[in-house]
């Protein structure tokens, strides 16, 4: 039961981010390799806001505290991926066999956010899934046993978030948009900040509003990867 | 508390959105609760077969099913769905379904035995009907025979069966424990009919052992595995034996040699549990009067005196008698072949009389109300006429002292002799015990079945004789207050155990003086209630006391004992138990010679016939001790014995397995829904990102028709430039 337990909801977290990286990021090397960058790039955010976490010990109780600079850090590097990769890109093309690559210029901001997803998916859940083998679950003091279930929906909704995010926030940073620029920051905040209420146990309140939130983005990050609804039509009705 | 768990619960949401201010075992304390202060039912075998319980290796897991009466259990093996399970069965209930549960065993994954404060059982012992059958004389009766006495009436033989499922056991003081199970279960598994995919309450107990089927097998793999790797997975069971004899045997030659009386009492108890072994009845009264009637001898019979008397006594504690009389067996064996005591060994022969302190104890309770307590006196020859001289003599002047001691000692002649040490003497020295050179007695105070109804098992506590301590001090020159002050003051009523405990020891000492020196006593010596009061809290109550804190070694640290009772089992021999060492101390500074001498005086001191013992003596200012008291190896002979078949039954061959972990958690199984819908979600939402991903990719060109553009082309042409 148990087992079952930690293998769907392994499925479920990055069952969806597998499949992309299969399908689009798989087959190029210099792909993985930015993905893999990205990662890091979380994990280089990760160790600051740790660093500042033990660092200000007296806040180290207040979770909102804790929060708000991590999500500082991992929008600070998220920036410090697009300086990097925009240094880069051109490089990045030559050496690659595709020279296909890079036809669309958020294509990198896409892998890159794939990368900072992940990473930070397989931290947030890591913990939870090494427990749910069991042989028991959450409920001795209250709390449900579909506690693995939402928190394995809760990562798949921020490991998806943070590859729209990095979409939106790199073009508003090519177009010197920075309405996008805000709009990352700011749901970034919001969904962090709806996870506070998980201590009401309102599991709906939270999940409900993130998925709302990663529809908005990704419809966002889809326009700014210049998708057109016609195209998106086009290519289903099979019009030449 | 609630606001904790509420804390906790934020932290691990704020796990899932990738803050990491987490630390990982938050979730595991809320999934889990362990079960602290349980004692596990561990795993013994013998030369033929294993004993106890034994888990797997990551521990049983069960459903709680909180057992109220026979119709639960019943209900439990017949009709239950959901199982394995786990029963939670209080100590009151244990005797009336434990039979169902090991009949059906394959619905039950293990028991949780707890001890209820408010109900307390009437009767509670996992030993045998017939303690000890397989190493008892098959000629002296026991139960073996048709007809025969059933000695422990409601045993339910669990010490020596081999259980299929781990049990544990909680203790009154756990009892909180019980309740948040009962919470839990309240709360998830009271829907006794639709438990089928629902979360459930659930326990994992974990008590693997490491030996299996014999100890042959296990010494064997013990041996093997030392060439391998160095694991041991068994030890015999084993300890020391304590001896102490009135005046020094070790300068005694052939023409001086006197003969001598054997006083004996059995040190250990056993239960089924790891830590719990009380053993009030079944083993400390017997101890405690043996110590008390030897100090009371001591001081009526100075050590100076020697020359005077043509006998002597040796008094002996045996250790280990509860698995096939581990202890006698050995000192028979010794005696047999001419090694025991070590020093100056004895012949068979040299013992007239052979007095064991047997079961003594368990009508304490049942005369809680009167002043008397009877006393039986076995001998184990068939009838009066059969009987030698000498024990009817002893019998009579004992009897003569008893009643002027309120007590009262009644010799049963009868071939149906209860568990005791006798039936290893009769056993192996059986042609001097046979021809009647070797006479013995054996003390009890239950004719037929054991009064004692908690026989060997963890209910037999200070409560099951009804002691209450006194807390009187002990001046600082080891004065004890006499009984009859005691009595005289009112601080002590002829009911009460330790006044009864001390008659018996008076009894005996007065008697044992008589058959010595052939004349009455006429002293006004006798057993101090006082001595036995602070004896029985020692064994019963708590090791911090007065009496072993100045018994102990001086040397030792000043650091107290742990505030609770000893366990009496009696352990594996590769490593000391402190009960022995703890009585033979006792035995030193009760009876021992108080030197006034400083310690390296005292280390100097060579006389053979005596050991010397720096204890620390009353005022814990140390003290130098004279004593013949000493200690011989309790291993049976079993283990020492050049090719010994362990499977012939002749000597206990018991062991005891190694284990390495031993823990009880309660936990709320999931139903499953939660690993169904994930599966499912799972499932759909890869899919659909598969789908997804694959046709933006593939139109890719048709959707994002307003690409933006890519690196400019000079930059590349640099680049080129380089590399080429």
């Amino acid at each position: 039961m148990t087992l079952a337990e930690f293998f769907s909801c392994s499925l479920l977290a990055f069952g969806p981010p597998f499949a992309m990286f299969a399908l689009t990021i798989a087959n190029d090397p210099v792909r993985i390799i930015i993905m893999i960058a990205a990662a890091f790039g979380w994990l280089v955010s990760f160790l600051m806001s740790s660093l500042i976490w033990f660092a200000v010990s007296p806040l180290r109780s207040y979770l909102a505290f804790g929060m708000v600079f991590a999500i500082i850090m991992q929008e600070a590097c998220r920036y410090g991926m697009y300086l990097l990769l925009r240094k880069t890109e051109a490089g990045l093309k030559e050496i690659s066999e595709n020279h296909e690559i890079c036809s669309n210029k958020l294509e990198m901001a896409y892998v890159s956010g794939l990368g900072f997803g992940i990473m930070s998916g397989a931290f947030a859940l890591i913990n939870v899934l090494a427990d749910s083998v069991g042989p028991g679950s959450v409920g001795l003091h209250g709390g449900t046993e579909y506690f693995f279930v939402t928190s394995a929906a809760m990562t798949l909704c921020m490991i998806l978030l943070n590859t729209f995010w990095s979409v939106i926030f790199f073009n508003g940073l090519d177009n010197k948009n920075y309405a996008k620029i805000v709009w990352v920051i700011g749901s970034h905040f919001f969904v962090s900040g709806l996870s506070l209420l998980n201590k009401k146990e309102l599991y709906v309140v939270t999940i409900l509003p993130s998925y709302i939130i990663l529809i908005i983005t990704i419809v966002i990050a889809f326009k700014c990867a210049g998708g057109s609804s016609k195209g998106l039509i086009q290519s289903f009705t099979g019009r030449p | 508390m609630a606001y904790k768990n509420m804390m906790n619960l934020v932290y691990l949401y704020l796990m899932t959105i990738g803050i990491k201010v987490i630390r990982c075992e938050r979730l595991r304390e809320q999934m889990y609760s362990s079960i602290e202060g349980g004692a596990a039912c561990f795993r013994r075998l013998n030369g033929t077969h294993q004993a106890g319980c034994s888990s797997s290796l990551n521990g049983e897991v069960g459903v709680v099913q909180m057992i109220y009466n026979i119709s639960d259990a019943q209900w439990l093996v017949h009709n239950s769905s959901a199982g394995p399970y786990m029963a939670v069965v209080s100590t009151t209930l244990y005797y009336d379904i434990i039979e169902i549960l090991l009949r059906y065993p394959d619905n039950i994954a293990g028991i949780l035995l707890y001890d209820n404060a408010t109900m307390s059982p009437n009767f509670f012992t996992q030993e045998s009907q017939c303690p000890n059958e397989y190493s008892s004389d098959p000629r002296l009766g026991q139960c073996v025979k048709p007809g025969g006495i059933v000695w422990n009436e409601k045993g339910t033989g669990l010490l020596r069966r081999d259980i299929p499922y781990p049990i544990f056991f909680l203790p009154k003081a756990r009892i909180g424990d019980i309740t948040k199970i009962e919470e839990c279960y309240n709360r998830y598994n009271l829907d006794k009919d639709n438990q089928r995919g629902r979360p459930l309450c659930s326990l994992q107990l974990n008590s693997f052992m490491y030996a299996a089927v014999n100890s042959v097998v296990c010494l064997r793999r013990s041996a093997s595995s030392a060439f391998l790797s160095s694991n041991k997975v068994c030890d015999p069971l084993g300890d020391y034996n304590v001896y102490y004899s009135l005046f020094p045997r070790a300068k005694e030659t052939g023409a001086s040699k006197k003969t001598v009386t054997l006083v004996t009492a059995r040190i250990d108890s056993a239960s089924l549990f790891d830590g719990i072994a009380p053993g009030a009845a079944s083993s400390v009264v017997g101890l405690v009067s043996n110590i008390a009637t030897a100090a009371t001898l001591a001081k009526m019979i100075p050590v100076t005196d020697a020359k005077l008397y043509d006998q002597n006594v040796l008094w002996t504690l045996f250790n280990g008698e509860a698995f096939d009389y581990i202890g006698s067996q050995r000192i028979a064996y010794d005696l047999s072949r001419g090694a025991w005591p070590p020093v100056s060994p004895l012949s068979p022969s040299d013992i007239r009389l052979h007095i064991e302190l047997g079961q003594l104890g368990g009508s304490l309770q049942l005369f809680k109300d009167s002043a008397s307590w009877p006393i039986y006196a076995y001998a184990p020859y068939s009838s009066q006429n059969a009987t030698a001289p000498q024990i009817l003599e002893f019998m009579g002047e004992m009897s003569s002292y008893s009643t002027l001691n309120n007590i009262t000692v009644s010799p049963e002649f009868t071939t149906d002799i209860p568990p005791s040490s006798l039936h290893s003497f009769r056993q192996i020295l059986r042609n001097v015990t046979e021809s009647g050179s070797l006479l013995e007695i054996l003390l009890a105070d239950h004719k037929g079945t054991f009064t004692n109804k908690f026989y060997e098992s963890a209910l037999d506590d200070y409560e099951n004789i009804g002691y209450v301590y006194h807390n009187i001090s002990i001046d600082s020159e080891g004065i004890f207050i006499p009984t009859a002050d005691l009595l005289a003051n009112g601080t002590m009523k002829e009911t009460e155990a330790q006044v009864k405990i001390a008659n018996l020891a008076t009894t005996l000492a007065h008697t044992l003086y008589q058959q010595m020196s052939g004349k009455p006593y006429t002293g006004s010596v006798k057993a101090s209630a006082h001595l036995v009061d602070e004896m029985l809290y020692c064994f019963l109550r708590s090791q911090a006391c007065r009496l072993l804190l100045a018994a102990d070694y001086a040397s030792n640290s000043d650091e107290l004992p742990a505030d609770r009772p000893l366990p009496l089992y009696v352990g594996v021999a590769a490593w000391p138990s402190p009960p022995a060492v703890y009585a033979g101390h006792l035995i030193a500074l009760l009876t021992g010679n108080h030197l006034h001498v400083n310690r390296t005086d005292c280390d100097k001191n060579a006389d053979t016939g005596f050991s010397y013992y720096w204890l620390r003596g009353w005022n814990h200012s140390g003290i130098c001790i004279e004593t013949t008291m000493n200690f011989s190896q309790a291993v049976s002979p079993a283990f020492i014995k050049p090719d010994y078949d362990l499977t012939s039954g002749e000597f206990s061959s018991w062991t005891e397995s190694v284990w390495q972990t031993i823990w009880a958690r309660v936990f709320v199984r999931a139903s499953g829904a939660g690993a169904r819908l994930a599966a499912v979600t799972g499932a759909l939402a890869t899919a659909v990102a598969a789908i997804l991903t694959f046709w933006l990719q593939r139109h890719s060109a048709l959707v994002f028709i307003d690409a933006p553009s890519s690196v400019s082309s000079d930059a590349a042409g640099i680049i080129r430039t380089v590399n080429c």
